[in-house]
Formats: structure tokens, C-alpha cells, sequence
């Protein structure tokens, strides 16, 4: 028995061994599932239990600087199908109830449930419904569970195409969004995103974060209750520099000008920031937030993204004339009194070159006033092109004006130097057609404007900028985007200075310019007709105001693609903007900004029958 | 062995009250989590009335075992033999057909599964026929005579069939083939024979579910084997071949091996190819998948792998502390499959967290220590064969449960005593652990 026992012994000793090491490496991998993938795991359990209906938080508002909401939010519903309920009867009866509510056909909806009921997550089947068919659906809701109505909120812009170049528009994700986006930066599936213009610039910014309803489910879809509604945070506002009434006269005054094609900018020459800045044609930025996926996406193809104020070039014609008298001004040898006969047309020697009109003996000022020809001429001869073309590069012709916008043209510079290191030759025509602003150079409606402000401002050539600030909803802080930035000193003599601003305000009061004289300002304005070989001429204006007696608050230039006359084409949308900017005329008290989401949605955000 | 010398010192108490304190312990810790796995299904209130009862049962089986003297089963084992037959054949008679096996009594209160109580029967049965083989125990007519003795009642359990039975009854009888000192040699061929078994059934199981691999001809002909009379017969006279060959080969090497050794090699090589054909012909299609599951956990996350994968997703999000009794949403929410009975761990590990697990894995243990010292400090060899027996009962209960749970074992729905539901499970559990108390009480010779 003795020797049995320490035989048995050692098998005992060898199972209860082997019960040990099992027992070992169950508790390892115990730990290992329980402490060292607990986060892992942790997520997994989460996500099979709970379900979400997202709520888009509102955008954040694009202001101008008068606080006018221009690009809003509306509320509006999206309907979600919870997958809960498969049987098909009822799918059936849901599909042909709610499909004309939501303008789908019944086997399109259908279809989308079936999916839905398939894959057992939170399916959308509309979104962004107006708050009449929401009425209707809120009832119907009541007799299918599983239905559940959220209410969001859609963008707007309340003004149709109020700076929509500016503004930019919305869309949807696409392949390219998500290569720079996921869902840990809150974008999804049906996510809207800007695609231009400030709506893409800042869209970090006006985004928020948003809100949704987070459902417990069980392992067949079937809500079980509702663990949170997350609210949502409304993004930052964004504040404009534009003056509403200023922006709105420069839109309007293009589009019922003689071709409704142009660009009109308006500056203020003290800090170079914006207050109009409109291209005509525009768009409607409203399109791209359609009622319904189903609704006509074939309207969104055709819009004029177009931004001629920056992405125009155009030769600045008789307005150039402006650089052209500086240098003389500078040179130092014009006598302002010396009378030039201007007889119609004016001999080069290998060319005869014409005036617009026949002026007869013209001074310095008569020159600019009557916009002769002849008298510039005459004076460009005198200087030489080499001292028009320094003056060209004080004021930064043939740049950007650096504005934040894409695609900005630079235009082009004309002179010989510039000739000289493309190694071609310069003639006396060059020189002629330099000095009245014809020929090769070419400047966009926003490089007048800068042009205007930098004359206005006594030679500072700002940086443009369009943005003043940012402001969050939640915290109130304010984020100082746009500041007054100056690229160059055009640093002219004052004298200069003074005689251009006294030939201009004469130019208003007595000469070309004189449809935007207006009682009660200070005006000083140029008009330009540049000739063009494929159409009629292109009318340009520019001007720059201040109130009697004070230094000029406000510069604009005007462009009317064939417009044929400066004055008579570009020149009453000058006149608009001015006295929009001053309140004067027309211009009626503006409209009072409304706070859009914060009245109109409620804080209970869901109507649910569970 | 101070691990044993812990009986000496325990006087003459007629009770081990770790093993005692280990069986409550699991008990309610098991009846906690069965009311929490079951607290969000619609029957929970009936379920938790039947798992009451069963303990109130299960506890006296335990005294009845207890107090009964098991020496008892060694001298009427022949009746307790009848019994098992008598229940088995009782069951495919008169048993209900549930969920593709007729293995439940249905009585007008409540109903049961003989095959559990069977279970420990069998062993008590396994370990009478040990002992009388005396001095014989090493030669191998002890296996064959086992085996002609317990093939009515595999068979009958096939017949039903229970499957999973069979899974933990098996690895128990050659823990206690071991324990009584069988050569080690004839294990091996044992083992020999149900890895030839498992091998053919797991490849031919792998190329079923993945028929493409067929077009390599080797794998086809390979695949063949499995239903093909003539590629059987081929195969059977290479493998015979191979036995002679070696057999010749160690003559040569003058290497002196009893030549029945070889043929015994040939024949349990054969007898295995036979099993694995007999296997791969019994498995259902659901079975085919789990040993896929096993095989590739990742290829299927949405079917056959989903229970494993929700019930480690469920221990996993339960941490160091757990998400406390009644609030595992994977459980509560019906993630976890089986969750009040083959996968209760995982509620465990969910609520109560590792420190659930690892509690009920110690107590398991504490468990199987105690029995292996019963078994020794036992006053004769049927004690000592009993003992072990039911040690490898619940080793392989626990192996296999736990193992199934962090994906060492394939899917085989076995339960884990005293933990998950199951009335007859945990009262067929009581009762061996009274056995066991028997064996301990009677330790000192009158």
C-alpha cells in the first residue's frame, strides 16, 4: 500500500500541476481581455449599444460690420428609421404613408427602410424638411414607432445673393473631404461643409459641434431608452467688414447696369478694409441647400462662381491718368498752368494718335477733368515712361493686392522696364498708350480700389481684408482676424498729393465725373473708357469721398464690363455706393439683424413616440 | 508535499470545509449571476424559481452523498450500472425531443437531463471496474475491458445525441485512467487515437468550408479520404505498410521492440482514420462552423464568431471592477449569447469584472485542490479512483468553459457548474462533491 500511494502521489502531484498552469493561463488571458484591452473592448460595448440621431448644430452667422445677418439658419427636420420594427407588412404601410410627404416615390422609401431595417443603425430618409410638411409628419410619427423626427437646422442666406462670391456656399462630403476629415473631427455621412468663399475659409470656425440623441438599443435594433440628448453648440459668428447698404447699392447698381456684368469694391482707405466687394453676375447660395436630396440637383451645376472684382483683368483706361499726372507732378518741370492745344489728335511721328474729343487749350486741370488725351500726351513725352512706370510701382500696379480670396489675379505692369527684361523693344506708341492707360497694362477692379484708397489715404497701399473678427457662441471670445496691414508707402510729395486731390475734386464738381457729385461730401472721382478690340468698351470708375471738410472715408471703383461710358455706365453705381456709405439719398434707415436659431428652436429638440 | 500534509492536521473532522466553503461559495456566487443574466429575459422569474429549486435539491444530493458510504457503488455497481442504462435508454424512449436531441425527461412540475447525473455515475461505475482489476491494472486488457463496458453508454448518449456529454466525459475518464496508474504508453495511444481523430475532422472540416483549396490535388485526394471506399482502402494499406516498415526498420537498427507495440500503432493510427470518418459523417452543419470559428475567430465577426466575439467584447468592457450586478449592457441588451448558461462568464466578467472572474477561477482551484487531497488522504483505492475521477470532471468543465470564453477551446456548449443555469447539471455537481465529502469523512479506518 505503502509504494502504491507514492506512486498515486506523484500522478496526483502532475494533475494538480497541470490544473495550476491551466489555471494560469486563464488568469493571464483574463488580465490580458479584462484590464489590458479593457478600452478596446470597452468601445466595442458601446457602440453595439448605443445608437445615434445626430443634430447639425447651427452654423455659425456671417455678420457684416453693421450687424446684419447674411448667411443664417433655419430650422428643419430630418426624419430617421430606427430598424427596430422589420416586419415587411409594416415597412409597406410606412413606405406608401410617408413617401408623398417627403417627395420620394414609395419604392425609392422603401428602399432606403429596407437598407435600413438590414443593416439595424439609425437610417436617414430626409433631411432638411420645411417646418409646413413637419406638422404632418409629427402626427404620423405617432402611429409608427421606430420613426423618429429631429429637428435641426438648415443654412440660409437671408438675402439670396448678397456678397455670394464672399460668402461661398455649402456641400456635401465628398471623396475629397474626407481625405482631410473623419468622424473624430464630427463630420458624417451627410455632413455639410463649405465649399467656397468664407463658408470654406472659416469652416473650423462655423461649424460647432454637433448635438444628437443617443439611443440604447438592444441586439435586434429595438430602442431601449434614450441615454442622452447631447445638445448642440452653435459655431462661431463671423463678423464682415462690409457695409451692408454699401455692398447691397454695389450689387444692385450692377445688376441693373447697361450689361449687368461687372465689379464693384469699395475700400476704406483709412485701414484698407472692404466694405463692398460685389461681382456681377451672382449666384443664390440658398441652391445648395436643397429641401430634399430628390429635389433638382441639376440647378446647382450652373452658377457663376466668376469673381471678376479679383479674377478680372482689364486695362484701367482714362483712371490711369492719375499716374501719369503724378509722375509729371513729381518730375518737377510741369508748369500746372502751361495750356496744351488739344485739336483732336495728337502726331508721334510714325503715328497719329486721336483724343475722345476736341478740347482746345487745355491746363492740368482741364486735362483731368476733361480726361484730354492730347494734354497727357503731351506730358508723357515730356517725362519720359520710365518716370510713369516708377510711379506704377509706388502704388503696386502689376501686384496682388494681397486680399484673401482665391485665385486673385496680378494683372499686368507696363512700362520699360519691364519691357526691357522681356528683351523686346519700347516705342514712342508705348509711351502714349502708357500714359493713358491703354496698351498692355492691365489692373482688376480691386487693384483700382486699392489704387483709389492708396491716393485717398496720401500714398498707403493696405492689404484688403474682408474678415474683422470672429466671435465664439460659447465662450463670447472675440478673435481679431483682420487688421490694417500696409504693403508700401507711396511716398509721393505732398504737393503732388494735394494738386491730384484738387484736380479730382474738380474733375467731379466741373468735369466727367460729375455724376457723383453729392451735396454735403467732399468727392473726388476719375472715369475711364477702355477701348476693347473684341466688344464695346469697358467703363471704369473711380472715386473717393469724405464728408465735407474731413479726410476721404471711403474709396471705390466701379467697372461695368461693355459699358461703354465711364461716367454714364459705372458712374451711378459709384454714386449708389457713396450714398449708401453716407445715408444719404435713397438710402433709408437699414434693416435691423434678426437672431435666427436662438428664438425659432426651442430646447426640447425631439418629438419622440418611443 | 506540505500541500497534503494539510489533511493530517485536520483531525477527524467528518466535513473538509474548504472544499465545503469553495462549493457554497461558487453556489452563490453562481445564483447571483444567473438572477443577473436573466434579469432583463421575459421568463427571468421562472428561471431563478427553477435554479432555487434545483439548489434546494442539489443540497440534498450533496447530504445524501455525504452521508451515504460510497463504498456502497463499489460493491452495487452493477445496479448503478443498470440505473445509467436504465435512464439512457429511459431517455430515447420516452425523453422529449428538444432542439435536435432527445435528452430531457418532461415531468408535469419540472423535467431533467439524465445524462448529467449519468455522468457521475459513469465514473463511479469506471472507478468500481479499476478497482477490481487489482494487480492487472497495468496490462492493456484493463482499457479494452473499460471499453466494452462504457460503449453501451457512449452509445446510448450518441444516440440522443449530447454531444457535449461525451466532450467532458471523456477527458474525465482518462484523468482517472491516469490517476489509477494505467502504463502511460496505452494513454498515449489513447491520445494517439483521439489526435488522429481530431486531426482528420478538423482538416476535413477546414477544406469542407473552404472548397477552393480542393484544386490542388493532393488536398482533393486528401479530402477524398473522407467519403471515398477506395481512397480509404489505399490509405489503410500505406498505413499498414509504414507499421511494417518501421517495424522492419528497428529490427535492422537491432533496436528490439516488442513487435505488438507496431501493430498496435498501425491499428490505433487506423482505428482513428475510422473515427475521424465516423465524426466528420455525425457533424452537423452549425458544429462545422464552431470549429471554424475556432479555427479563424475573425472570419465571420457577424456570424458563427459573433458569441465568442460579444462574450469577450462583454468580459472585456467589464475592466478590473466590473460595471456592477444588473447593469452589463452586453449581456442585459441580449449581445451575449447563452448568457445565464454556457457563457455566464462573461456576465461575470461584465458586472463583476476580472476580479468576478478570477474569484470564480481561484474558487475552482481552491476546489480541485481540496478533492486531489481527499483522493489521497482517502482510506482505500475506490475513494482514491472516485475522487479523481470527478477531479477530472471539473478540470475539464473549467478547461473547457473558461477555455471557450478567451478562445482556446472551440464553441461546445458546456456549461459551468454551480456558476451557469442548468438544474440537473447542478444537482448532478452537488451530489459528486457529496461523494467526495463521503470519501473524506471515511478517511480513517474504523
Amino acid at each position: 500500500m505503502a509504494v502504491t500511494k507514492i506512486f498515486f502521489n506523484a500522478r496526483l502531484k502532475v494533475m494538480m500541476g497541470l490544473a495550476i498552469a491551466a489555471g494560469a493561463v486563464i488568469a493571464l488571458r483574463l488580465v490580458d481581455i479584462q484590464v489590458l484591452r479593457h478600452n478596446v473592448y470597452l468601445q466595442m460595448a458601446e457602440r453595439n449599444r448605443t445608437q445615434v440621431l445626430y443634430q447639425t448644430a447651427p452654423r455659425g452667422r456671417v455678420f457684416t460690420a453693421d450687424g446684419v445677418a447674411v448667411a443664417s439658419n433655419e430650422p428643419s427636420f430630418s426624419l430617421y428609421y430606427l430598424g427596430g420594427n422589420q416586419d415587411a407588412a409594416y415597412l409597406d404601410r410606412l413606405a406608401h404613408d410617408f413617401a408623398p410627404r417627403l417627395r420620394l416615390s414609395a419604392p425609392q422609401l422603401l428602399e432606403k427602410l429596407r437598407s435600413g431595417a438590414k443593416s439595424g443603425k439609425a437610417t436617414l430618409l430626409a433631411e432638411n424638411l420645411s417646418t409646413k410638411s413637419m406638422v404632418s409628419l409629427q402626427e404620423l410619427q405617432l402611429y409608427y414607432p421606430g420613426i423618429y423626427l429631429i429637428e435641426e437646422t438648415k443654412r440660409s442666406y437671408p438675402y439670396g445673393g448678397f456678397a455670394s462670391h464672399l460668402l461661398g456656399y455649402l456641400g456635401s462630403m465628398d471623396d475629397r473631404a474626407w481625405r482631410t476629415r473623419d468622424l473624430k473631427m464630427g463630420y458624417r455621412l451627410n455632413s455639410k461643409l463649405g465649399k467656397n468663399g468664407i463658408e470654406k475659409k472659416f469652416e473650423k470656425e462655423l461649424k460647432g459641434t454637433d448635438g444628437g440623441v443617443y439611443l440604447e438599443v438592444d441586439y435586434r435594433g429595438r430602442v431601449k431608452s434614450i441615454i442622452e440628448d447631447k445638445k448642440w453648440a452653435a459655431g462661431s459668428d463671423v463678423y464682415l467688414t462690409l457695409d451692408f447698404n454699401v455692398q447691397n447699392a454695389a450689387e444692385e447698381g450692377l445688376k441693373n447696369s447697361k450689361t449687368g456684368r461687372g465689379a464693384a469694391v469699395a475700400l476704406d482707405p483709412r485701414t484698407g478694409a472692404v466694405l463692398a466687394l460685389a461681382s456681377a453676375p451672382s449666384f443664390d447660395p440658398n441652391i445648395f441647400v436643397p429641401y430634399s436630396d430628390a429635389e433638382n440637383p441639376a440647378q446647382s451645376k450652373k452658377i457663376n462662381e466668376y469673381n471678376l472684382a479679383v479674377q478680372g483683368i482689364y486695362p484701367p483706361a482714362s483712371t490711369f491718368k492719375i499716374i501719369t499726372a503724378a509722375a509729371a507732378l513729381e518730375d518737377g518741370h510741369l508748369d500746372i498752368t502751361h495750356k496744351v492745344n488739344c485739336t483732336g489728335h495728337y502726331d508721334s511721328g510714325p503715328r497719329v494718335f486721336k483724343c475722345w474729343g476736341k478740347h482746345g487749350p487745355v491746363d492740368f486741370f482741364d486735362g483731368m477733368s476733361n480726361s484730354c488725351d492730347v494734354y497727357y500726351y503731351t506730358v508723357a513725352s515730356q517725362i519720359g515712361s520710365a518716370a510713369i512706370e516708377r510711379i506704377e510701382r509706388k502704388f503696386m500696379f502689376g501686384r496682388q493686392t494681397g486680399i484673401a480670396l482665391p485665385g486673385e489675379k496680378a494683372g499686368n505692369l507696363y512700362g520699360p522696364t519691364r519691357r526691357a527684361r522681356n528683351k523686346t523693344y519700347w516705342f514712342i506708341g508705348d509711351t502714349l498708350n502708357l500714359s493713358i492707360g491703354q496698351g498692355e497694362l492691365l489692373v482688376t477692379p480691386l487693384k483700382m480700389a486699392q489704387f483709389a484708397a492708396a491716393v485717398a489715404s496720401r500714398g498707403n497701399v493696405y492689404r484688403p481684408y474682408y474678415v474683422d473678427k470672429i466671435v465664439s457662441n460659447q465662450t463670447g471670445k472675440t478673435e481679431q482676424i483682420g487688421k490694417p496691414e500696409i504693403l508700401q508707402k507711396a511716398d509721393l510729395k505732398p504737393e503732388t498729393y494735394d494738386l491730384l486731390f484738387k484736380a479730382l475734386k474738380y474733375t467731379v464738381d466741373n468735369g466727367t465725373a460729375r455724376r457723383v457729385k453729392i451735396k454735403g461730401l467732399d468727392v473726388y472721382g476719375k472715369t475711364g473708357t477702355a477701348q476693347n478690340p473684341h466688344g464695346p468698351d469697358h467703363g471704369w470708375f473711380m472715386a473717393f469721398a469724405g464728408r465735407e471738410g474731413k479726410e476721404p472715408s471711403i474709396a471705390v471703383a466701379v467697372f461695368v464690363e461693355f459699358g461703354e461710358g465711364g461716367s454714364s455706365a459705372a458712374g451711378p453705381v459709384a454714386r449708389a455706393m457713396l450714398e449708401a456709405y453716407f445715408g444719404l439719398g435713397e438710402y433709408a434707415p437699414k434693416p435691423r439683424p434678426e437672431e435666427y436659431y436662438q428664438e425659432l428652436l426651442p430646447e426640447e429638440s425631439v418629438h419622440v413616440g418611443v | 508535499m506540505s500541500a497534503f500534509k494539510f489533511v493530517a492536521s485536520s483531525g477527524r473532522s467528518r466535513l473538509d470545509y474548504l472544499l465545503l466553503g469553495a462549493m457554497i461559495g461558487l453556489v452563490l456566487v453562481g445564483a447571483m449571476c444567473v438572477m443577473s443574466a436573466v434579469n432583463s429575459l421575459s421568463l427571468s422569474s421562472s428561471v431563478v424559481r427553477t435554479h432555487l429549486v434545483a439548489l434546494l435539491v442539489g443540497g440534498a444530493a450533496f447530504f445524501a452523498g455525504w452521508s451515504f458510504n460510497y463504498q456502497i457503488y463499489d460493491e452495487q455497481w452493477k445496479a448503478v450500472y443498470g440505473f445509467i442504462l436504465f435512464l439512457l435508454v429511459g431517455v430515447l424512449l420516452f425523453g422529449s425531443y428538444q432542439r435536435g436531441s432527445r435528452s430531457w425527461f418532461v415531468f408535469p412540475f419540472f423535467s431533467m437531463q439524465p445524462s448529467e447525473i449519468c455522468r457521475v455515475c459513469t465514473i463511479l461505475v469506471a472507478a468500481a471496474f479499476l478497482d477490481r482489476r487489482g494487480r492487472r491494472i497495468r496490462d492493456a486488457s484493463t482499457l479494452f475491458g473499460l471499453s466494452l463496458l462504457l460503449a453501451p453508454v457512449f452509445g446510448l448518449i450518441m444516440m440522443q445525441p449530447d454531444f457535449s456529454s461525451v466532450v467532458v466525459t471523456f477527458p474525465a475518464l482518462l484523468v482517472l485512467l491516469y490517476c489509477t496508474g494505467v502504463n502511460v504508453f496505452y494513454l498515449g495511444l489513447i491520445g494517439l487515437f483521439a489526435g488522429v481523430t481530431g486531426f482528420f475532422t478538423i482538416t476535413w472540416t477546414y477544406i469542407y468550408l473552404h472548397p477552393e483549396l480542393t484544386d490542388y490535388w493532393l488536398i482533393k485526394a486528401f479530402f477524398e479520404l473522407s467519403h471515398n471506399g477506395w481512397y480509404m482502402a489505399g490509405f489503410s494499406a500505406l498505413v499498414v505498410l509504414a507499421g511494417y516498415g518501421a517495424w522492419w526498420f528497428f529490427k535492422q537498427l537491432r533496436i528490439f521492440l516488442p513487435s505488438f507495440y507496431f501493430v498496435l500503432a498501425t491499428l490505433v493510427v487506423l482505428a482513428g482514420l475510422f473515427g475521424g470518418i465516423f465524426v466528420d459523417h455525425q457533424m452537423k452543419h452549425h458544429q462545422r462552423k464552431r470549429i471554424e470559428t475556432f479555427l479563424a475567430p475573425k472570419s465571420d465577426p457577424k456570424g458563427a464568431g459573433y458569441n465568442v466575439l460579444q462574450a469577450q467584447i462583454a468580459m472585456g468592457a467589464g475592466g478590473v471592477f466590473g460595471k456592477g450586478l444588473f447593469s452589463g449592457t452586453q449581456s442585459r441588451l441580449g449581445f451575449v449569447p447563452e448568457r445565464h448558461t454556457d457563457f455566464i462568464l462573461a456576465v461575470v466578467g461584465e458586472e463583476l469584472g476580472l476580479w468576478g472572474t478570477l474569484s470564480i477561477l481561484g474558487l475552482y482551484l481552491l476546489m480541485l485542490w481540496r478533492i486531489i487531497v481527499v483522493a489521497y488522504s482517502s482510506s482505500d483505492r475506490y475513494g482514491y479512483l472516485v475522487c479523481s475521477g470527478i477531479f477530472g470532471m471539473f478540470f475539464t468543465y473549467m478547461l473547457v468553459n473558461f477555455g471557450m470564453l478567451i478562445g482556446i477551446v472551440p464553441v461546445a456548449g458546456i456549461p459551468l457548474p454551480f456558476i451557469s443555469y442548468g438544474g440537473s447539471n447542478l444537482v448532478a455537481s452537488l451530489l459528486a462533491l457529496g461523494v467526495v465529502q463521503s470519501v473524506y469523512a471515511r478517511r480513517i479506518k474504523a
